[in-house]
């Protein structure tokens, strides 16, 4: 390694600024969450009634809500709350979209169209609408909701999964390892998966903010995470009826889902120009979006 | 016994203007340490046919006529004991060294991949087979090249790692399709005398598949010229050099570029290659050949004897030898 610039260093940050802000965003986003597990100003379930719907002062930084619990304190178990949702989800959709479009993919013929026909079926419906649907029929609480989001992620991975692994499929190399006499459960882990694995980990980037949109949504509906556990879409939805009278109380929660939605979206565009440099010069020329 | 038998093969592949018949009904034997060389231009069928060899067909694509290795049809078998077949008893080199290794991995882990496979070896057995297989194909300091990754190495080099994988597990047929159509000319012929070297050592025996008569005049004991997916010529190979037979052969060979030619244009069959979904009723060649008749647009010609071991396709054999003014010797 040639060693660097302060001015080069500069530039490369330049370069990959989406990666670096959305990476900096959701490592803020993360910090909460584990701090909140160790720390918290004061305790979240505390009620204070007496306290209640103060605005930020030294001792409750972002103010009090109805009950009187610190706001921040809440943002930050929130944000693991948020967390789990969007690992769980993007892992459930995850494993299994990707082992169903490596699947299509490796299969062809009446399986593929099999799989790739219930993907379009369940993109028909709108996310947020078959969540909704998922959880009307479970009942609400946070696993439900893990599952509903989850489930809506399964055909999304498994589009972009079928789609990277049948353009490897056509690669000379895979002929190769054909010739080679490897099978085609070989030739999936060992040859296809590791050559799509970039997109796969840009895709659940993109779907992990995805998933904390969702989950919001969710609970705002009310058929989220359920009190006592604190979350950021309840939290908006308790703040409605004290608008007027404290504002804060929905511009703190707002503010950290924009943040957190922002981060990993950042990150996942950053992901995607740091490995696929092609596509982002493409992009800059004009030609993709 | 053969170690090779391909009796009356015939591929047919699914096309828009219905099933296209990739290669139509041909027949050769390759012997223990024998190497056939098979040459034509690009859409004869070539390669189509050393992919039916391996079982490697494209989707949709159908078979017929027998594959028979030392006396066993191939086309019996089911997937997986075909892959046992392929790498342990036939292997094959690809044309694009560039893009057949996977970008992914390094060279001794796709060296050592198909070592621990078929021969059953563990890691450390493995790793040291793959030295050795590096050093003989010419990538001396092993270690450099063992864990280096595809891109970090020239066409060549490439090409010599993917020789190592295919010879890896003692196969008895070796098919080359077209191994140094992608390599600088300098490097082509050390790439040629490696494979001929390595295939001559162990007893191998070699399918070289190539459009450049010159590869084919110095690596092959037999040769076979293809045409719209059937043999046209096939003989050895000083034999076919020496009186070609066949009109197809005769204008390959005129067009040849020899170096000294001066500034003439280049000689051409007239012509393009037939579509092979629409491929004419008689012989396939009728329709560019200066020498057909009516008959030949009907019939299609069998295969008759014109030298020893040497044979053509063609139904006006007597004129073309007659009025044959090419040739090495021209």
């Amino acid at each position: 390694m040639t060693s660097r610039t302060p001015s080069d260093l500069f530039l490369l940050a330049l370069r990959h600024r989406n990666l670096l802000l959305g990476g900096a965003l959701s490592t803020l986003i993360i910090l909460l969450a584990v701090i909140s597990l160790l720390w918290t100003p004061h305790s979240a379930y505390e009620l204070d009634v007496a306290n209640k719907l103060k605005p930020p002062s030294s001792t409750h930084w972002l103010g009090t809500d109805h009950f009187g619990r610190d706001v921040a304190s809440l943002i930050m178990v929130g944000a693991q709350n948020s967390l789990v949702v969007g690992f769980v989800a993007v892992g459930i959709g995850m494993a299994a979209g990707v082992l169903l479009g490596l699947w299509a993919s490796a299969q062809r013929g009446w399986i593929e169209e099999l799989i790739m026909r219930l993907s379009d079926f369940t993109f028909a419906f709108p996310a947020i609408l078959s969540a909704i649907m998922i959880t009307a029929i479970l009942g609400p609480g946070a696993v439900n909701s893990i599952l509903a989001i989850g489930i809506f992620n399964i055909p999304v991975f498994a589009r972009v999964t079928r789609g990277s692994a049948n353009a490897i499929w056509a690669r000379e190399f895979v002929l190769a390892a054909r010739a080679a006499g490897k099978g085609r459960i070989r030739i999936t882990f060992e040859h296809v998966l590791p050559n799509i694995l970039s997109v796969i980990i840009v895709q659940a980037t993109i779907f992990f903010a995805i998933a904390i949109l969702a989950e919001a949504a969710l609970s705002y509906l009310g058929l989220g995470t359920q009190p006592p556990q604190p979350s950021w879409g309840r939290m908006l939805n308790e703040a409605q009826t004290f608008l007027y009278l404290s504002p804060h109380l929905a511009l703190f929660p707002g503010l950290v889902i924009v943040v957190s939605v922002l981060g990993f979206n950042m990150l996942g565009d950053g992901l995607r120009d740091w490995l696929d440099p092609r596509l982002s010069r493409a992009r800059l020329s004009g030609y993709a979006q | 016994m053969s170690v090779l038998e391909v009796d009356r093969l015939t591929v047919s592949l699914p096309m828009v203007g219905g099933a296209a018949r990739a290669v139509r009904g041909i027949s050769f034997r390759l012997e223990r340490g024998e190497s056939l060389g098979i040459v034509g231009e690009s859409g004869c069928g070539k390669s189509m046919t050393a992919l039916a060899l391996m079982g490697l067909l494209p989707d949709g694509g159908t078979l017929d006529g027998s594959i028979a290795l030392n006396g066993r049809n191939l086309r019996t078998l089911d997937e997986a004991a075909m892959c046992h077949v392929r790498g342990n008893a036939i292997a094959m080199v690809f044309q694009e060294p560039m893009t057949s290794l996977n970008p992914v991995h390094t060279i001794g882990k796709q060296l050592v991949e198909p070592l621990m496979l078929h021969l059953g070896l563990d890691r450390d057995e493995a790793k040291v087979e793959a030295f050795s297989l590096l050093e003989r194909v010419g990538l001396v300091d092993p270690q450099r090249y063992y864990s280096a990754f595809p891109h970090q190495l020239s066409g060549g080099q490439r090409q010599r790692a993917m020789i190592a994988m295919a010879l890896s597990c003692h196969p008895e047929v070796l098919i080359a399709d077209e191994p140094t159509t992608a390599l600088d000319v300098t490097v082509q012929g050390q790439i040629l005398d490696l494979i001929y070297d390595v295939v001559s050592e162990r007893q191998m025996s070699l399918i070289m598949i190539s459009h450049d008569l010159g590869v084919i005049a110095q690596t092959v004991d037999r040769v076979a010229v293809m045409y719209g997916g059937s043999i046209v010529e096939q003989g050895p190979t000083a034999e076919v050099f020496a009186q070609l037979a066949h009109p197809y052969t005769q204008g390959l060979f005129a067009a040849v570029p020899q170096v000294g030619d001066g500034r003439r244009r280049l000689r051409t069959i007239p012509g393009t290659v037939p579509e092979l979904a629409d491929l004419p009723q008689g012989c396939t060649f009728a329709g560019r050949c200066s020498l057909s008749r009516e008959s030949c647009h009907h019939q299609v010609p069998d295969m008759r004897s014109v030298g020893p071991n040497h044979m053509a396709a063609c139904l006006r054999l007597d004129a073309a030898m007659a009025t044959s003014t090419f040739g090495l010797r021209r």
